[in-house]
């Protein structure tokens, strides 16, 4: 079996042959080998993109753009990667399709965790949320190699998980590690002076 | 008094950088200070009479084991090179996390041989091979052989029985990943794998010169004295694909760096010492005096620093000599050295002061190692005025250099189809400059200046990489710069006039190499290991060998 670093060095190298640019394959090689190191398909992913040819797919250059049919995946993570931390950016965009979402996703990753952002991409083929917080499981049998017609929100606001009637339950739970106060208590236990302004 | 770390500006010369010598923060002499409890143990040695097959060799505690697969096969005279460029050797060696079965064994047999044309697995750590010094190898085993010890003389000429030609490891071929032992107690210095790796096959060098004189003649022959082993290191023949690993490895580099740089600091600004420190000192400096004499080089441009070496150490001995023990003795040795003497001696010098504070030393050692990954990412909201102010201050060198001059752009480096190695070829006369490596970075950061100061300056790095990708690398060096600053070479590194062996000569100094000997401005030899403990009396060290009297 290759080793990590021969996936990254293999991706970043095949990259620059594409007339990606030294910085930019340097990316890809990261990402797949992230991909591969999850146990995701990144480095079969990566192949179709070559396979299909860059000059077939678009950058995605701004999110206004007219053309966003076949949009590459690399420049698609690499755009919410650098301009996420943008406020301007936290709202949702519709775009037409993506070839090969997988690989946009270690970059949306590193975009979340760095600019504490909240993605929810959203299509018929695709449903993911990608969050800052460490947890994330995608499942490889559900990747398609193509979203369709697909939105991507972003925000900066967390949604709550849970129901309020959990939380009261779990509130009250946690009370009961806390000591009853006398009024005696009360006074001295805080520890400060007897006024509270002194 | 406070005194400060050396500046960037001083310290990162490709022609100071060139001048570094091995030191107390050198890589094979904390694996020998890490592993020196460990057991050490000839496991297997299944070699012929004539000194082909394999043999094992372990070193464990408690917890964990490495073994190191030797395999030595026969090597017809004309496929005999020095250069890495070759395709078969006398021996070749391989790393093993753990204890090989046998179906290792032979799967290994069948792939360790041909190096980087076999495939090894997750369970191998580093790989390398090793030719004979012809002359010597044959020369030693003939003497013993004969119930003689051999011409020392000879021997200490060469410094070493075999030579390495490389020696791999993180993931290449088939290795291990780094994230695989990183976390690793016993590894956390640079290069600990690759040290026990070239370690262990010195002993096998021994190893198979007394078995094969053995053999020669089982009722004369005798071994080779301890002495004179412990006098051998094994050599090792470096090209230009360890050149660019400095430059691909800026933050690594810093820790490597800065580690030296502390050590430095912290000396000086030592306000009073004794006598005893001061002897110390005066005997290391002695034997190593007596040992620079073996330092033997065809190279005019080594030879012509070892004859300055020698004539500045002469002038310091003097200066030394009448030097009585003041406040901050270290901190005026210093200056009066970075005054009066060339970079090759200030250097020297600066690794003996380390080796009489172990305790200021030895620490630093273990601050070595750097997770790269979290240096990776670009802060894109930085705007770009702070980024062309930090260009304009990082590398105020570079700005006014002249990159449509040719002698700038001489040279360009690429990646050898046949060997999966970095070369360094003349842009101009020959072929492959489309495909050239991103180590141009003098030139790359002047053009990304150029291009930065093009944009609306209160804009963010985000809005840059919007219009252009092409300078995105070297954005990421010149933020890891800000935070690290010993990790840019602050020469440049494509000119007509760049001297590689200084970039092999860092990055060995590091390694602990000694008796640097360039081949030529691209390839050096140098020996590892001259003087450190045998393996059976690993324990013993104390640091202290490699300023031992060698004869």
């Amino acid at each position: 079996m290759q080793s990590l670093y021969e996936i990254e060095t293999t991706v970043l190298r095949s990259s620059r042959t594409q007339g990606l640019s030294w910085g930019v394959s340097e990316e890809v090689g990261k990402a797949i080998r992230v991909l591969e190191q999850s146990n995701l398909a990144g480095l079969e992913s990566f192949k179709r993109i070559i396979d299909l040819g860059f000059d077939n797919l678009n950058k995605l250059l701004e999110v206004n753009q007219i053309n966003t049919n076949n949009l590459c995946p690399i420049h698609f993570g690499l755009f919410f990667l650098d301009q996420s931390h943008k406020k301007k950016f936290h709202q949702t965009f519709h775009f037409e399709n993506l070839v090969e979402p997988l690989i946009s996703l270690p970059f949306l990753i590193k975009a979340a965790k760095k600019n504490l952002i909240y993605f929810h991409l959203d299509s018929k083929e695709l449903v993911l949320n990608i969050s800052p917080g460490s947890l994330f499981s995608v499942d490889k049998n559900q990747i398609p190699q193509v979203i369709s017609k697909f939105s991507l929100k972003l925000t900066t606001q967390r949604e709550m998980q849970f129901s309020p009637k959990t939380w009261d339950d779990l509130y009250k739970l946690s009370l009961e590690t806390f000591v009853d106060e006398s009024e005696e208590k009360r006074i001295s236990g805080a520890g400060a002076g007897l006024t509270d302004n002194d | 008094m406070k005194v400060d770390l050396r500046k960037p500006e001083f310290v990162m010369k490709l022609d100071r950088l060139g001048s570094f010598h091995q030191s107390k923060l050198s890589f094979l002499r904390s694996f020998i200070r890490e592993f020196k409890d460990w057991d050490f143990q000839t496991k297997e040695f299944n070699l012929d009479n004539e000194g082909y097959g394999h043999a094992i060799y372990t070193v464990q505690n408690r917890h964990k084991q490495y073994s190191l697969i030797c395999f030595s096969n026969y090597l017809d005279e004309s496929d005999r090179s020095d250069r890495v460029i070759a395709t078969k050797w006398d021996a070749s060696f391989v790393l093993f996390d753990g204890a090989p079965s046998k179906k290792d064994i032979e799967r290994l047999q069948s792939n360790v041989p041909l190096q980087e044309q076999g495939r090894v697995s997750q369970k191998e750590l580093c790989l390398s091979r090793a030719n004979k010094s012809v002359r010597i190898f044959e020369h030693v085993v003939k003497h013993l052989s004969e119930g003689k010890q051999p011409d020392t003389k000879l021997l200490y000429d060469v410094g070493y029985l075999y030579r390495t030609t490389a020696v791999y490891g993180s993931g290449k071929f088939g290795l291990a990943d780094r994230i695989k032992i990183q976390n690793r107690d016993e590894i956390k210095g640079p290069f600990r794998l690759e040290m026990m790796l070239v370690y262990l096959a010195r002993q096998f060098t021994f190893d198979i010169v007394n078995h094969v004189a053995h053999h020669r003649c089982p009722e004369k022959a005798i071994t080779l004295h301890d002495d004179i082993a412990r006098n051998l290191g094994i050599g090792n023949s470096t090209g230009l694909g360890m050149a660019p690993f400095i430059v691909n490895h800026p933050a690594l580099l810093n820790q490597w760096i800065v580690a030296k740089e502390s050590a430095l600091k912290a000396i000086r600004s030592i306000a009073l010492i004794n006598e005893i420190e001061k002897k110390s000192f005066q005997n290391y400096l002695t034997f190593i005096q007596e040992n620079i004499k073996y330092w033997k080089t065809d190279s005019e441009y080594q030879i012509k620093k070892n004859k300055q070496l020698l004539k500045d150490l002469e002038n310091f001995q003097k200066y030394f000599n009448n030097l009585s023990l003041g406040e901050y003795f270290w901190n005026s040795v210093y200056q009066w050295v970075e005054k009066n003497t060339q970079a090759e001696c200030c250097e020297f010098i600066v690794s003996l002061m380390m080796e009489v504070y172990p305790e200021i030393v030895e620490p630093l050692s273990y601050e070595m190692s750097i997770n790269e990954e979290e240096y990776f990412d670009i802060d894109t909201s930085r705007p770009i005025y702070e980024i062309s102010q930090l260009i304009e201050n990082q590398y105020t060198w570079l700005l006014n250099i002249n990159f449509d001059k040719k002698d700038n752009i001489f040279n360009f480096w690429y990646y050898s189809k046949n060997k999966q190695e970095p070369r360094l070829s003349d842009r101009f006369s020959e072929e492959g400059a489309d495909l050239e490596l991103p180590l141009a970075i003098a030139r790359d950061i002047q053009n990304l200046y150029q291009e930065l100061k093009l944009m609306d300056l209160k804009d963010d790095l985000g809005s840059y990489l919007l219009k252009s990708q092409r300078y995105r690398h070297i954005l990421r060096r010149v933020l890891i710069c800000e935070k690290l600053p010993y990790s840019e070479i602050q020469d440049n590194t494509i000119s007509k006039s760049v001297i590689p062996v200084d970039m092999l000569r860092l990055k060995l100094s590091f390694f602990g190499a000694t008796r640097f000997d360039p081949r030529s401005d691209r390839w050096v030899r140098i020996t590892m290991y001259q003087g450190a403990p045998l393996m059976r009396e690993i324990h013993q060290s104390n640091d202290s060998w490699s300023y031992k009297k060698i004869a």
